[in-house]
């Protein structure tokens, strides 16, 4: 060895490909020359000596191949010359026989291939005959990575020559053969035989330590054995029947008895992709076969998910003729998939899932129609749980993530949960999950339910659907202690609010079964629940008694179901007041007086005095903030304003009570509001037989103790404000015609105002008051100058 | 000849009957050279005319008698003096005289047996000449016109394919077939290498066809020490690259034309014989090489024009493996006889024969 620098691997392939390249220019170039000098032999001899470089040894699969593709464009020109020569008629005789006196196996047989498709080209009836012998001569080249490119040259040189006709063209008279299409199948698939043998046997070469290098270099080559597959495709003369009956046949058997991972992954999606669909549909039986055949280490899953893929974007291409109806499409898969799992113990538990989504994609994609299918495969899946003892799957694992994919995939679809629901197995499949992931699937179907705005009309429905997505109706057994994040829970359990208006039924009856189911179920929910869950099942019972009122034509019993609707919503508020709620029950309270009051039936008026005094307790009890007091006694003042129910012996206590509540309330400024705003009550108030109440005189009591009130607080800032705010219920009363308001109690409030506002400090709440102030003594002036309301306010002194 | 350049002297020139039209054929002189002559068969008559042209004109020349011989003859060339002549036909021209002027005499060799082929080997030369010689007193003058002779062949009536298993044990064997035992000139070997099991790294295989001349008869020990063997290889023909595996069937097709043959030539007058040998050679990664011989019989048949390309074709005869059974372990057997038999004083020590090891 030269003393040079020791080279890099990769520097020495250069070097040598370098080397490599040099030798077939020279050579090609030789061999030229003495083409155009017409010395056909000599030209031989240099083509061989260039083939020479093709038995080496030392270079890398991917510089071979650099080597093969130079000499492989040089090898055109000999043809070239030679086709040409044999046009014209200068015959080379036992040209055949010549090449094949070349004393080295490699360079020989490219000749050899090289002149046979020269002879093939010049006289078609003999192509058979040549066909079978190269690819017989081709066994000769056993090293797998010379092999492959020989027979890869094979391929390419007989590309545009294989016989593609049903019959033999050829006549007796003739004497030669042509051939037919299966001829060119035999050959192709002697060919690749021995292709997928020298490809396999690299695997098993060499050292154990290089194995992932070589597993590379076979990854390097596949598509020399694929183009195989490709020419099988191209041959134009092979239909449905001859692909089942000898194409595939003759390519599985290979596949499958070549026993080797690699081969057979890329094999056998070759086979899907190079085939058209149709012939596949017609095929899947013995191709799922030999899927189930093949080696443990193949990942079957995706080849059997690609030939789905494809099967499904056939059917639903429209311009395509579909699935032919004799084909079960679905059974097939179903079974054969089936038997793939089984002849294969070791398969990951995801892996079969993974499957199962392929199918339940077919199922949904070929067979929209069929829900039965879908369930088939939820079942199945179900059984093979079953069977692996898996009950627990754990949120994040690959198992989890294709089952909550393969779960996600109907509700998805249908986009909408009545279907899913009868779907048998999807709800005990559901319970295979642990608790997040139920979690997430719950969500997930609540959300398509209001996405698709999805209306549940029936009580098992709800019962069902409940039942599946129990961990967000109620808590679970193995539910995390830690409770989840407050913002996400509340977000959570806000869905599920939405989804109670989605219970709806046209008809009424079963709405109310819908609304007690639903109630159940939500009632059992715990108190951090309820508050979310149960308000919307009260407000959907008031719409609902509003359904029966419009019903009382068609329904007798019509006032006994609002008393029973009302019942209902009543021991619902009951339980949220147990749940230590006050704001919420207060408000539903009063919202079922309102209602009440409004559809009148037989026994509304006790309800909605039931209802409102059930408001004044929980106002009395439950509410100690004198804020929200302030606000809950202006709700039950509004509340009582609009209601039109009750008569004289049960208004006279209820309004009563309003003011003297008002009237205790702690916080003066508080009193002073609510004291102004009951005056409402005794003028716009209104009894069941008498319409308003029109009562100056209270007004005016109440008004005036408002004033008084507002003269005892301390805090001026406070104080100002007050009068204003009364100013504006005087005026108010006074358009109104309230007879005991006069002008000159308007003109001494104002006066007071007046009074009072320059000593306030100037502040950002004195500027509010000053605008209050000055945008009511705008109001009056504009009544003063106003021509409708002329003498209204006379005596006013603004 | 004459010395001094005194008195007369004559040209003597042999012209055969019908020689324009007649085939030549080549052959290698001892050194090499090629030199063409007429043809001739077995059987076939030799005839023609003897010029006898005289130098000088106006001046006779006195003989004691002017003959034709027809010779067929075996020169080993170790031993020069002493040829072996199996043929030796004479006949007379003309009876002592004198010539007086140029005169030409015809001859004809009717019918006459040709029994071996014309051959130049590496130790021993078969030829068939014409020599006429005009006795005279002093020198006779003599003048030599060699002939080349073929022995045709019919098709053997028997022509068995040779097949056989052979292996070293748990290690190689394969089963291998030559379509047949007898091959012509121009022939095609056609066959098949099967193997059983291949435990050894193959490099390459070829097929060589080896020409094994011997001269001297082993048999009798008066001419024992006279016994030589020359093989050499004709033809190196490579058939496979790259290791098999066990299953893998490897054809074989080789055209004889293009070498340079002769036909098989077994104990010619008990002096020598040249026999064909097929050589099966493996050679693994280590450059160890194991190989089978196998004795073909090489016959020439009469020309007659090549077919195309489709003669170049070979023709499978798949069942030609696949009948081994029984059938193979018989001729097992027989080739470990034959091992002992004829390899067994083979030289090389670094080959070795698949048996011995």
């Amino acid at each position: 060895m030269p003393s040079t620098p020791q080279l890099s691997p990769q520097e020495e392939q250069e070097k040598l490909l370098e080397e490599a390249l040099n030798v077939v220019k020279t050579q090609a170039f030789q061999m030229k020359r003495c083409l155009d000098k017409g010395r056909l032999m000599d030209g031989l001899k240099h083509a061989s000596t260039m083939l020479g470089e093709l038995r080496t040894s030392l270079l890398s699969p991917k510089s071979y191949y650099e080597c093969y593709m130079a000499i492989s464009d040089e090898l055109r020109h000999l043809e070239m010359y030679l086709v040409d020569e044999f046009q014209k008629g200068r015959k080379v005789a036992d040209l055949y026989e010549l090449v094949q006196y070349a004393g080295n196996i490699v360079p020989r047989l490219y000749l050899l291939i090289t002149v046979g498709t020269v002879y093939i080209k010049s006289n078609e009836l003999s192509r058979k005959d040549i066909l079978k012998d190269l690819v017989e001569m081709c066994r000769g080249v056993q090293h797998p990575l010379r092999g492959l490119f020989l027979r890869n040259y094979l391929l390419q040189c007989t590309k545009n020559v294989l016989p593609d006709a049903v019959e033999d063209q050829s006549t007796e008279s003739n004497g030669g053969e042509s051939g037919t299409v299966m001829d060119s199948v035999d050959f192709i698939h002697l060919n690749f035989a021995e292709m997928n043998k020298l490809w396999v046997r690299m695997q098993h070469q060499g050292h154990s330590r290089d194995r992932e290098r070589r597993e590379n270099e076979r990854r390097e080559l596949r598509i020399l054995v694929g183009t195989n597959l490709v020419r099988l495709s191209q041959l134009e003369c092979i239909d449905v029947e001859k692909f089942k009956q000898s194409v595939l046949p003759g390519v599985l058997e290979q596949v499958v008895n070549c026993k080797d991972a690699i081969a057979q992954e890329y094999l056998m999606e070759c086979i899907i992709q190079v085939f058209p669909d149709e012939f596949h549909l017609q095929s899947l039986n013995s191709f799922l076969r030999a899927c189930a055949e093949l080696h443990p280490n193949v990942n079957v899953k995706n080849i059997i998910i690609a030939l789905i893929d494809r099967l499904a974007s056939f059917a639903q291409n429209e311009e395509g003729p579909g699935i032919p109806p004799e084909i079960q499409l679905f059974d097939i898969f179903s079974q054969q998939i089936s038997q793939v799992i089984q002849n294969r113990p070791d398969m990951a538990p995801e892996d079969i899932v993974s499957l199962q989504v392929a199918l339940i994609n077919l199922a949904l994609k070929c067979y929209p129609d069929k829900v039965d299918y879908v369930d088939k495969v939820l079942e199945t899946t179900e059984e093979i749980f079953n069977r692996l003892n898996l009950d627990h799957v754990e949120h994040g694992s690959p198992v989890s993530k294709e089952l909550m994919r393969l779960m996600k995939i109907p509700v998805d679809t249908y986009n909408n949960i009545l279907t899913v629901l009868q779907l048998q197995h999807f709800g005990p499949l559901f319970e295979y999950f642990d608790y997040k992931g139920r979690q997430l699937m719950s969500c997930h179907i609540i959300n398509n339910a209001l996405e698709n705005e999805t209306l549940i009309p029936a009580q098992e429905n709800v019962d069902s659907i409940l039942n599946i997505v129990n961990c967000l109706v109620q808590d679970q057994n193995d539910q995390p202690e830690e409770p989840d994040d407050p913002e996400d829970f509340a977000e959570e359990q806000g869905i599920m609010g939405r989804f109670i208006h989605l219970l709806q039924s046209s008809d009424s009856n079963q709405q109310f079964l819908i609304l007690n189911t639903a109630r159940k179920h939500f009632g059992a929910g715990g108190d951090k629940r309820i508050k979310f869950t149960l308000p919307p099942i009260v407000f959907a019972a008031y719409r609902l008694a509003f359904r029966y009122k419009q019903l009382q034509d068609e329904d007798e019993n019509w006032e006994k179901k609002c008393q029973k609707i009302f019942q209902f919503c009543h021991q619902t508020i009951g339980a949220l007041i147990k749940a230590e709620q006050a704001e919420i029950p207060l408000r539903l309270f009063l919202q079922g007086a309102l209602v009440a009051g409004q559809i009148g039936f037989e026994n509304s008026e006790t309800v909605a005095y039931e209802f409102l005094s059930q408001a004044f307790s929980i106002y009395e009890d439950e509410i100690s903030d004198s804020k929200a007091q302030l606000a809950a006694i202006t709700l039950i003042i509004g509340t009582l304003e609009q209601m039109s129910c009750f008569g004289e012996e049960n208004q006279e206590p209820l309004f009563t009570q309003c003011a003297l509540a008002a009237s205790k309330l702690l916080k003066k400024p508080d009193q002073c509001r609510g004291v102004s705003i009951s005056s409402h009550l005794f003028w716009s108030g209104k009894s069941a037989k008498s319409g308003e109440l029109r009562d100056a005189k209270r007004v005016s009591d109440c008004l005036k103790k408002g004033v008084k009130i507002a003269n005892q607080c301390m805090d001026s800032s406070v104080q100002v404000q007050l009068f204003v705010e009364v100013l504006n219920q005087y005026i108010y009363f006074y358009e109104k015609g309230c007879e005991q308001i006069s002008v000159q109690v308007l003109n001494q409030i104002i006066s007071k105002i007046r009074e009072l506002l320059p000593n306030l400090e100037s502040n950002e709440e004195t500027e509010q008051i000053n605008k209050h102030f000055k945008n009511t003594l705008e109001h009056l002036h504009h009544k003063l100058e106003s021509s409708e309301s002329v003498g209204q306010y006379e005596g006013l002194v603004l | 000849m004459s010395f001094f350049g005194f008195g007369q002297s004559a040209e003597i020139d042999i012209v055969l009957d019908g020689q324009e039209n007649r085939r030549t054929a080549e052959i290698k002189t001892e050194d090499g050279k090629r030199e063409k002559y007429y043809l001739y068969f077995d059987g076939e008559t030799v005839s023609g005319k003897v010029n006898v042209n005289l130098r000088k004109s106006g001046s006779k020349l006195e003989h004691q008698g002017i003959k034709i011989e027809f010779i067929g003859q075996i020169e080993l060339y170790y031993d020069r003096g002493n040829h072996q002549e199996f043929t030796s036909l004479v006949k007379e021209l003309a009876r002592p005289g004198e010539l007086t002027q140029s005169t030409n005499y015809n001859f004809e060799f009717s019918q006459v047996e040709k029994p071996y082929e014309s051959y130049t080997g590496a130790n021993v030369r078969l030829r068939y000449f014409l020599r006429v010689t005009l006795v005279k007193r002093i020198s006779d003058t003599v003048k030599e016109q060699d002939i080349i002779v073929h022995t045709l062949s019919q098709y053997p009536e028997m022509n068995s394919s040779i097949k056989m298993e052979v292996g070293i044990e748990d290690c190689l064997h394969i089963e291998f077939e030559y379509n047949k035992s007898k091959y012509h000139l121009k022939d095609v070997i056609v066959g098949k290498i099967y193997f059983l099991l291949v435990r050894i790294k193959i490099k390459h295989m070829e097929l060589q066809v080896i020409k094994r001349e011997t001269t001297g008869t082993g048999t009798f020990t008066f001419t024992g020490p006279n016994t030589f063997n020359e093989n050499e290889t004709i033809a190196k023909y490579e058939i496979m690259d790259g290791a098999p595996v066990r299953g893998e069937s490897i054809p074989i097709r080789l055209f004889l034309s293009g070498y340079e043959l002769t036909p098989t030539m077994r104990d010619i007058n008990k002096k020598f014989s040249v026999r064909y040998y097929l050589n099966l050679v493996l050679v693994d990664e280590e450059e160890r090489r194991y190989f089978k011989q196998q004795e073909i019989t090489i016959f020439r048949r009469a020309d007659k024009i090549r077919k195309n390309y489709q003669a170049a074709l070979s023709h499978h005869n798949p069942s030609l493996l696949s009948d081994g059974g029984g059938n193979s372990k018989t001729s097992y057997q027989q080739h470990q006889e034959d091992e002992e038999e004829e390899d067994g004083g083979k030289e090389a020590a670094e080959k070795k024969d698949e048996k011995e090891k």
